[in-house]
């Protein structure tokens, strides 16, 4: 259809040619950010692995020849597939019981496990693996030493260096993040379904078995495919056990093909790699929004007129209190061990004897070293810019994802949603390829432009879903008004949904600065942050370094979070 | 004041559905200082029509002209965006921002707009038109502490500020409870009317309809029915739609048998005299409209006279102001209104005379729909 163009009557730049601008850029924007990467990343999968992807005309499936007749491939596979779905259903499985007893019994201590669960999903998974690391490394690992002590056993009882400790782990550190939607799912349920099977004669038993559980079984099965899939990108947990343990999966694969510790980078062979990663994070992505529909069949939600009755306990309690305090437990003492670890000098198991030594000295090492205060330098600037920029582009993305119902809208709409499906290494991977010889790489811009990737399609979501509940007219009313499209949004439309901006912008703070594989893969000296510096303390190895800078910046993010999502939560809740 | 010329709007069909022809051939003018309604049942484009004129929906073809200023035309290739058209608008949900005080929200379009005003003056004009709404004393207050009512005439001091060419009003009044929609219906009235505003105002509700406006637009289906003064509509329809939609009607089907201002239909009940259109020629088949309100009770000696009819009382039903009463003449029902004082009782017989002049003649129903655009 030709339609009529716009007059601009005299005074240039406002209404439609505003919006028309301002999409055209961000359809540039989001294509450079998103599409860039993916094609290259297909292109180098192609070419043959001497030249770098720009540079030859050549193409050749050789990799993924090499690829598919690798027996490697099978187990990888496998154990990606394996260790992805063992995490998955222990991490759902715990945060189910918990977020149960928080949500609908009386178990005592509800809201501190509430807070803690929103704190700890601020925790670098990183740090909570060194944790366990130093709690359980075969030689001197705490716990290890204290059983042998106590008990005079002489071989280690628990090894962190197994396939078993690295599901664990990850399925421990996956809670959280379980916990917040599982709750979000259990408090959204129409407790009239329930109240209908008791008066009806319903035993509870009967209720929990036949209304509730199958009421929620399309929830949790997305919520496990989300899981799922997460587990299959994570990288960090993989790098740092994983790879110990000989337990290589998909992605530390790519990492270790793309800068391997010695040896000439395989960037063809990585990127063929990153494809089958991209096909099968793909795939469950398709499978996910599947059962999200399917969910939609069984949506539940209504007003929050009340809430459901709380089962009573009893002597269950017990149980309750002690099942939900152990896992609390298992988070704590990484932490614990990592604190003990950052005021100690050298490293030693906790005694009391080494109580004497405790002092803030590696912190004040630390903190006057040049390349650390660099690294914090960088960081900031990361968290900062990265947040921001996702959120004004999201926002703008968000407006034209709902209000317009141009085509251009759902190129945005599709083309913002693509990173979800794309896991962040092949992302990074493919940047790497892309930027590798522009003056960008080495820059923390380039780090930057990483996370923006990686973060807008949870930008997009956040902002499209909080101004879909936004009434239409509050924006045409300030256009009747004689306001331009961009004061409209300026003065109305996003000053109205700021809560949801500011929890975007805070998402989007934390995940930048708990993220290790982009700045990982994209190290160079200038622009390390304080993820890929811990890394590097880490492997010096300066652990009571690592440690301290562990504590720092788990305690900056938990400082700026949680108490601006406090807020936010309590404005949101009016 | 303002003109719409043959106004075509289509929206793209939806999961594989056909495209739909929200309004198709729309034309009319309106006075300056006149009070029209867009009237019709949901879905019948006076809302599309209200968002054209507003500029926040763009029609495929037409013309749209305000006070001789082309606002959009299809064949110039021209459109003036909603913020340029100096419109003033009251939402059907009032769209009060909540994050700002009820000042804030009328000062809005002298701050922001395009007529801006200098600081001291915008109070002034500000202060003014919320004094004119009665909301002088809450300038200060947070719009979300406002009731409903309030919040609407906060909409109706922003629509009105800036002292916009057209007023635009969509359903203002559908949200509101019932006794404070009757008071709302005169205010707005009596404000639009003093200030000699245009006002283009929509509705589905024909009393709102009837009770504010100079002139009714009549739509159905994306196209005109009829329009005219309230009286001319209520008392003349044009058809059997406009008849049924504008209040309770005894509608009894015939073939004309005589045309013009004397004409005649021959019906199951007899002959009818009435009126009818000039369009109507002898033999097309018609509908009867006659009124519950313009059947008399005649005495029963007039039994024999022109359009009386003999009939038997079948179901009363008392509702305060007046008993609804269905009767049986030869075998049809027809509805007629009592006076609640009335000593008439079920199974009673009485002679109803139907005035001539009461009985309006219209085609009967030719079917047209707001079908997929073929």
């Amino acid at each position: 259809m030709n339609g009529p163009t716009v007059t601009s009557n005299g005074r240039p730049g406002t209404g439609l040619d505003q919006q028309k601008l301002v999409q055209s850029l961000l359809l540039v924007v989001v294509s450079v950010l998103v599409l860039g990467p993916v094609l290259v990343l297909i292109r180098t999968s192609l070419a043959p692995s001497e030249a770098m992807p720009f540079e030859t005309l050549d193409f050749t499936l050789k990799h993924y020849a090499q690829l598919l007749q690798s027996p490697r491939t099978i187990s990888l596979m496998w154990n990606t597939v394996v260790y992805a779905l063992s995490s998955m259903t222990i991490g759902v499985a715990i945060a189910t019981a918990i977020a149960w007893c928080t949500e609908r019994t009386d178990m005592p201590g509800r809201t501190i496990v509430r807070i803690l669960m929103f704190a700890w999903m601020m925790v670098p998974a990183l740090v909570i693996g060194f944790g366990w690391i130093l709690l359980l490394n075969s030689g001197n690992g705490a716990l290890n030493v204290l059983f042998r002590e106590l008990f005079g056993y002489l071989q280690p009882i628990l090894t962190i260096y197994s396939f078993w400790s690295l599901i664990i782990i990850t399925s421990f550190a996956v809670v959280p993040t379980g916990f917040v939607m599982i709750s979000g799912l259990l408090r959204n349920m129409d407790p009239n379904l329930e109240l209908a099977a008791r008066v009806h004669g319903g035993s509870s038993w009967a209720t929990l078995t036949r209304v509730t559980l199958p009421v929620l079984t399309p929830g949790l099965f997305s919520i496990g495919i989300y899981m799922f899939m997460a587990v299959v990108q994570a990288f960090d947990l993989p790098l740092i056990i994983g790879l110990s343990a000989d337990v290589p999966v998909l992605s530390t694969r790519v990492y270790l093909l793309s800068s391997p510790d010695n040896g000439l980078p395989n960037y063809g062979l990585a990127a063929s790699f990153g494809v089958l990663l991209l096909v099968l994070a793909a795939g469950l992505m398709w499978a996910y929004m599947r059962a999200i529909r399917l969910g939609e069949r069984f949506r539940v939600v209504t007003g929050k007129a009340y809430r459901p009755k709380r089962i009573t306990l009893g002597l269950w309690r017990f149980a309750a209190i002690g099942f939900t305090f152990s896992y609390c437990a298992a988070m704590m003492l990484p932490l614990l061990i990592l604190l003990w670890v950052s005021l100690l000098p050298h490293y030693s198991t906790p005694s009391l004897s080494a109580f004497g030594g405790l002092s803030f000295d590696t912190y004040r090492r630390l903190l006057t070293n040049p390349m650390i205060s660099r690294a914090i330098g960088n960081t900031i600037i990361l968290v900062i810019s990265s947040a921001t920029i996702v959120m004004l582009i999201s926002c703008l993305i968000g407006w034209f994802t709902v209000r317009s119902n141009s085509r251009a809208g759902k190129i945005l709409d599709a083309l913002s949603f693509l990173p979800m499906a794309i896991p962040p290494i092949v992302l990074v991977l493919a940047i790497l390829l892309l930027y590798l010889n522009t003056p960008l790489y080495g820059t923390i811009w380039i780090l930057v432009l990483g996370h923006m990737t990686i973060y807008i399609s949870f930008g997009v979501r956040t902002m499209s879903s909080a101004l879909i509940q936004l009434h239409k007219e509050l924006g045409d009313a300030a256009l009747i008004s004689g306001a331009s499209w961009l004061t409209s949004l300026q003065k109305v439309t996003f000053p109205l949904v700021w809560p949801q901006i500011l929890n975007g912008w805070l998402w989007v703070f934390a995940h930048s600065a708990r993220d290790l594989t982009v700045p990982l893969m994209l190290m160079t000296t200038s622009n390390i942050v304080a993820a890929s510096t811990l890394w590097n303390l880490w492997q010096f190895p300066d652990l009571p370094g690592a440690a301290a800078l562990a504590m720092l910046l788990m305690t900056a993010l938990l400082a700026v979070v949680v108490p601006s999502q406090l807020y936010v939560s309590s404005r949101l809740e009016r | 004041m303002l003109l719409i010329e043959k106004l075509v709007k289509s929206y793209p069909g939806q999961h594989g559905q056909d495209a739909m022809l929200a309004l198709r051939d729309i034309s009319f003018k309106v006075e300056e200082g006149s009070f029209f309604t867009l009237l019709g049942p949901s879905g019948c484009g006076k809302t599309t029509t209200l968002q054209c004129i507003a500029g926040l929906e763009h029609p495929d073809k037409g013309l749209i002209q305000m006070g001789g200023k082309t606002m959009f035309s299809s064949r110039e290739n021209l459109i003036v965006p909603a913020n340029r058209r100096e419109l003033g608008m009251v939402f059907q949900s009032y769209a009060v921002w909540p994050h700002m005080t009820v000042f804030e929200n009328v000062a809005f379009p002298l701050v922001y707009g395009i007529k801006r005003a200098p600081t001291q003056e915008m109070r002034t004009r500000v202060l003014k038109a919320l004094e004119m709404v009665e909301l002088g004393q809450f300038a200060d207050r947070p719009a979300p502490l406002l009731s409903g009512g309030q919040q609407q005439r906060v909409a109706l001091a922003r629509a009105l500020v800036h002292a916009p060419r057209l007023l635009l009003l969509d359903e203002p009044l559908s949200n509101l409870d019932a006794k404070l929609r009757d008071t709302m219906r005169t205010e707005i009235r009596n404000l639009v009317k003093s200030l000699g505003i245009t006002t283009i105002f929509v509705t589905h509700d024909q009393v709102e309809a009837v009770s504010m406006s100079d002139q009714i637009l009549l739509m159905r289906a994306g196209k005109i029915v009829q329009q005219g003064s309230p009286r001319d509509i209520y008392l003349s329809p044009n058809s059997v739609f406009t008849a049924d939609f504008m209040g309770r009607s005894n509608l009894i089907t015939g073939v004309l048998d005589r045309s013009g201002e004397t004409a005649r239909a021959h019906t199951a009940l007899g002959p009818i005299s009435g009126v009818a259109g000039p369009a109507l020629k002898p033999g097309a088949s018609v509908v009867v409209v006659v009124r519950p309100r313009g059947i008399r009770i005649a005495s029963t000696s007039e039994s024999s006279g022109l359009n009386c009819f003999k009939a038997r009382v079948q179901n009363m039903n008392f509702l305060g102001d007046v008993v609804e009463t269905q009767v049986d003449i030869q075998g049809s029902k027809l509805t007629l209104m009592l006076n609640p004082y009335t000593a008439i009782s079920v199974g009673q017989e009485l002679t109803l005379e139907f005035p001539p002049e009461r009985c309006v003649i219209v085609p009967s129903e030719v079917p047209s729909s707001c079908g997929p655009l073929k």
